[in-house]
Formats: structure tokens, C-alpha cells, sequence
């Protein structure tokens, strides 16, 4: 007897195995499609998020103006009192 | 049995061959996912930067334009006050004239309203035998 010699059974029992690895190997195949349509899809909205947060940048690098804004209305506030002290002055001399 | 073989040798040639295939390609997806999202991260942390100064900011503008607004019907009542105290005003009588009405005398309209005057019933003033 040849010493790689099956009997009918080891045979049978090979032949389901690599039947069974194809099986495994289409399964395989058809998972890691799915995992990268969704990975696809993480991707494109990932981009537009991205693009999102740029419009949002642009919009709010306006930002440092605030501060501008602010010691332009305190500079208001100083003319005003220098006005405050004019008009007391004036009113006084125009009553008197 | 050496077709056996050689299908049990496909089978796992092919198993390997997908999976280093499809990981590839799933793992350079993955990496520009990661670039796009560190992208992101930055941008978030430019808004956030932007963002710290409006509160701070708005307080201040908000405070300064309060004490201005209260400020302001001082400033107009002082200015108020000097223009009543500087325009001319005529020297009142010696003896004061009675109350009148602002807009003047009015004139009467009995008259038209029972026919006679100007827009009345005018008829009288071209008849000779009425004069």
C-alpha cells in the first residue's frame, strides 16, 4: 500500500474541508466588501465634515474684531465724558 | 489525492491573497479617513480659539455700551439747557396781554351755513329789489 494511500473516508472528509475553505474564503471576501463600503462611507462624510468646519473657520475668524469693537465703544465712552465736561463747563458760564 | 493537494493549496493561497488584498485596501482608506480627521480636528480647535474671544469681548462691549447709554440723557439735558439759555427771547410787556389762542381769531361761518356769505346763497346780492 502507497503510504499516502486514503481510505474513502479521509478522502471524503479532505474534499469537505476544501469545500468548506472556499466557503470560508467567499465569506471572507464578502465581509471585507462590506467593511469597506462602510469605510467609504465614514469617509465621505468625514470629508464633509471637514468642509463644514472650514465654513465654520472662515465664519468665526471674524472673531477678532470683537475686541477691536470693544475698545472702540470704550473710546466712546472716554469722548463722551470729555463732551460730559465741556457741556457742564458751558452750561455753567451760559447760567451764570 | 495530489488534486486534493493542490486545492487544498488554492484555498489557502486564495485566503491569504483576499485578506492581504481587501486589508490593504481597507488600511489606506482608514489612513486618509485619519488624515481628513485630523484635519478636522485642527479646524475644531482654530474655532474654539476663535471662539474664546467673543464672550470676554461681548462683556466688555456690553458693559461700556450700558455706562454710554445712561450717559447719554445727561448729556442731552446738559445740551438741552445751554440751548434754552443762549436763544434770545422777546422782553415780555409791561402789562401783560390777555390769553389768545395760538392759531388766531377764526372767522365765522354762520352766515353760509344758513345761506348767506361766500359760499352760500349769493343770489340776494345781484337781485336790485333785496338792495
Amino acid at each position: 500500500m502507497h503510504p499516502l494511500a486514503m481510505n474513502p473516508t479521509e478522502h471524503t472528509v479532505w474534499l469537505t474541508a476544501i469545500i468548506i475553505g472556499f466557503v470560508v474564503v467567499l465569506a471572507v471576501a464578502a465581509l471585507l466588501s462590506v467593511l469597506i463600503y462602510y469605510v467609504k462611507i465614514i469617509d465621505r462624510r468625514v470629508v464633509a465634515v471637514r468642509e463644514t468646519l472650514k465654513a465654520a473657520e472662515t465664519n468665526t475668524s471674524s472673531t477678532v474684531l470683537i475686541p477691536q469693537v470693544a475698545d472702540g465703544v470704550e473710546a466712546v465712552l472716554a469722548e463722551g465724558l470729555q463732551h460730559h465736561l465741556f457741556l457742564g463747563r458751558v452750561l455753567g458760564k451760559v447760567k451764570s | 489525492m495530489t488534486l486534493l493537494v493542490i486545492l487544498s493549496v488554492v484555498d489557502i493561497l486564495l485566503l491569504i491573497a483576499g485578506l492581504a488584498f481587501y486589508l490593504f485596501w481597507v488600511g489606506s482608506l482608514l489612513t486618509r479617513v485619519a488624515g481628513n480627521l485630523e484635519e478636522c480636528a485642527e479646524l475644531v480647535w482654530k474655532i474654539v480659539s476663535h471662539a474664546e474671544l467673543i464672550g470676554p469681548g461681548v462683556e466688555h462691549i456690553n458693559q461700556t455700551g450700558g455706562v454710554v447709554a445712561g450717559a447719554l440723557p445727561l448729556l442731552y439735558g446738559m445740551a438741552e439747557g445751554i440751548v434754552a439759555g443762549v436763544t434770545p427771547r422777546e422782553p415780555e410787556p409791561a402789562v401783560p396781554l390777555p390769553a389768545m389762542p395760538a392759531s388766531g381769531t377764526r372767522r365765522s361761518r354762520l352766515h353760509e351755513a344758513v345761506g348767506f356769505g361766500r359760499y352760500g346763497n349769493t343770489a340776494w346780492q345781484s337781485d336790485p329789489d333785496q338792495n
